[in-house]
């Protein structure tokens, strides 16, 4: 629908300023074909309000037509096409309009004669002119509104990006990974006292490695790596033996760049949903490589048979594919497959080694 | 003796081993308390309790097999028990179910005695009205995500659990006391009734279509008019079950 519409405010606005066009134009008209005031605003206005509406009828043209490179020729021709048809359209109109005033209301045959002389003339030109001022405001807007509207999508990309990267980071800071920690320190404090120290300092280090990863743009996959480690160790603490860690990353993925915190999550997932719902436990696998030109990596975790979903996994596959995004890593993939008992996240990232940007 | 001393034999469930360290260490501290079973996943803990049938369980709640929710629904009897998590928000399902206490990881001793304390006085004010002990059904769906259906049956066998998924249940047939829980060519007997079962369940995969029975609605091949009034309803494994006549109107909505 027209956007004047969706404004009655606007539209009554519009109303009102054609009907002055048209008071105006029997004004001029009065000073063509003398004729009392009432006379000549009758003859004006309506015709003047049915253009006005009319010619709205260019902002679905304009839209079906958009001024883009290679297509301008073919929208102005469309658009004279339509003005010429919209004056030819309004002619008639005011011509019959005024043998129904000046005849049949007045009957006075000298202003009907005056007016022959002006039409078609005059109704012609108007019309095409109307229409054509209409199309060019109409253009206006629309390019108006393209431009906003990119700027819009721009800006929301931009927050959306902000928005996945403090999510990480406040995923990074899972409260009850923290409040899981210090309860195994606080049994540790019993039994073991030097562990429990060792494990202080482990949590704190992950702590601030996570928040400085956390403030740069990107990283080298071996320092997201080490993080990992760093919350492995502390999960190995935790679940014991039911928590065993492969890794094979070869040197050209080592030094490939990432987002920060990017495996941080997945890695978290696999053991809060994979591992730590077994019985036994078992092994998560950690794979990175370079593949034509492609980082992959794949981490690999059991999963209980019975167990029906994940919870709350996919909010975390989500966020890093909306982190992925960001990074603008177009040609990024993310799969998730769940196989029988194992489930594998495999993240496909072009493989960049270059310096840090900013 | 008076209940005042009367020994409180625990039982410690949480799948990590330093927090069943832990409430070992401090329960050290406690003589009245005894341990007598320590499990690290829900299945041990339902076996432990049909053997020892413990006074009191303290109890995680994500666990592997069951979570803790889970355990409770297939402890009998019931015992006193003190949730411990690290998540604070299934506290008000623990209120629910009538936990006597709900400890959050990390906590300290005296929180701990805390616990000890109520549970001791819940004991002391034994006989604690029927009312006050949630039904299984209850127990059920305070397992349940908020707004979610079942999604798995479990069914106890003596000290064994049996995890039955929807999508492999053929139907439920009320047996008095018990539920048939057919599936998959095997059938398993679960303690409640058909109705109890049947309200945890999607109303739009299954249908009660008679006062003994529900079936899933993909499990039913054709419906055939058997006498004025009275239909049964043939099920893709040739089982025929007699359908009521609010069973056939429920039916009818569905298909």
């Amino acid at each position: 629908m027209h956007p004047l519409f969706g404004r009655r405010f606007g539209l009554a606005l519009y109303a009102l300023a054609w009907i002055a066009a048209g008071i105006l134009l029997g004004e001029l008209g009065r000073l063509a074909v003398p004729q009392p005031r009432p006379f000549a605003w009758l003859l004006a206005v309506p015709p003047a309000v049915v253009l006005g509406m009319s010619v709205l009828s260019a902002w679905w043209l304009c839209r079906a037509n958009p001024l883009q490179e290679g297509r301008v020729g073919r929208a102005v021709s469309v658009q004279l096409q339509a003005a010429a048809a919209m004056a030819a359209a309004w002619a008639a109109i005011t011509g019959a309009w005024g043998v129904v005033v000046l005849r049949g209301l007045r009957h006075d045959p000298a202003a009907l004669a005056a007016f022959g002389r002006e039409w078609p003339l005059v109704p012609l030109a108007l019309g095409l002119l109307a229409w054509l001022l209409s199309a060019i405001v109409h253009y206006l807007v629309l390019g108006f509104e393209a431009t906003h509207d990119a700027e819009t999508r721009l800006l929301e990309a931009e927050v959306a990006g902000r928005e996945a990267e403090l999510r990480a980071l406040r995923a990074q800071l899972n409260p009850h990974f923290l409040f899981n920690s210090l309860n195994s320190i606080n049994a540790l404090v019993g039994s073991d006292p030097e562990g429990a120290r060792r494990m202080c300092e482990g949590l704190g280090d992950f702590l601030r490695r996570t928040l400085a990863l956390g403030a740069r743009d990107d990283v080298a996959l071996a320092e997201e790596l080490e993080l990992v480690d760093r919350y492995l160790q502390i999960e190995q603490v935790r679940f014991g033996a039911r928590l065993a860690v492969e890794r094979v990353i070869s040197p050209q993925a080592a030094a490939c760049r990432v987002p920060p915190l990017l495996l941080q999550p997945l890695v978290e997932n696999a053991v809060k949903h994979g591992v730590a719902g077994c019985v036994e436990g078992g092994t998560l696998r950690l794979v990175a490589d370079v593949r034509g030109g492609a980082l992959v990596i794949a981490i690999e975790n059991p999963v209980d048979p019975e167990t029906v979903t994940p919870r709350g996994a996919g909010v975390g596959l989500e966020n890093v594919r909306r982190r992925l995004d960001a990074f603008g890593a177009r040609a990024a993939r993310l799969d998730a497959v769940r196989e029988d008992e194992r489930f594998t996240v495999t993240l496909r990232v072009p493989a960049r080694t270059g310096e840090e940007q900013e | 003796m008076t209940s005042e001393t009367t020994v409180l034999r625990a039982m410690l469930v949480d799948d990590e081993a330093p927090a069943r360290a832990l409430l070992r260490e401090y329960l050290g501290s406690h003589p009245d308390v005894t341990i007598v079973a320590e499990c690290a996943n829900g299945f041990e803990a339902v076996k432990a309790a049909a053997e020892h049938a413990p006074d009191l369980v303290f109890l995680d709640i994500q666990m592997p097999k069951l979570d803790g929710f889970e355990v409770l629904e297939l402890l009998e009897p019931r015992p006193h028990v003190v949730f411990c998590t690290a998540y604070d928000e299934y506290a008000l399902k623990a209120f629910e179910v009538n936990a006597a206490d709900y400890l959050l990881k990390p906590f300290g001793r005296e929180r701990l005695a805390d616990a000890l304390t109520r549970v001791r006085e819940r004991r002391r004010a034994a006989g604690t009205p029927a009312a006050a002990v949630p039904s299984p059904a209850a127990l059920a769906a305070a397992a349940r995500p908020e707004g979610r259906f079942a999604e798995r049956l479990l069914v106890r066998d003596g000290a064994n659990v049996h995890v039955v998924t929807l999508d492999a249940l053929d139907l439920l047939e009320a047996q008095d006391d018990y539920v048939a829980v057919h599936a998959g060519g095997k059938t398993w007997l679960k303690h409640a009734t058909l109705a109890e079962v049947a309200s945890g369940l999607d109303p739009s995969r299954f249908v009660r279509v008679h006062r003994s029975y529900v079936v899933p609605v993909d499990r039913i091949a054709r419906l055939e008019l058997y006498a004025k009034d009275s239909r049964v309803a043939i099920l893709r494994d040739g089982r025929e079950l007699p359908v009521s006549r609010s069973g056939y109107a429920r039916l009818r909505e569905l298909m």
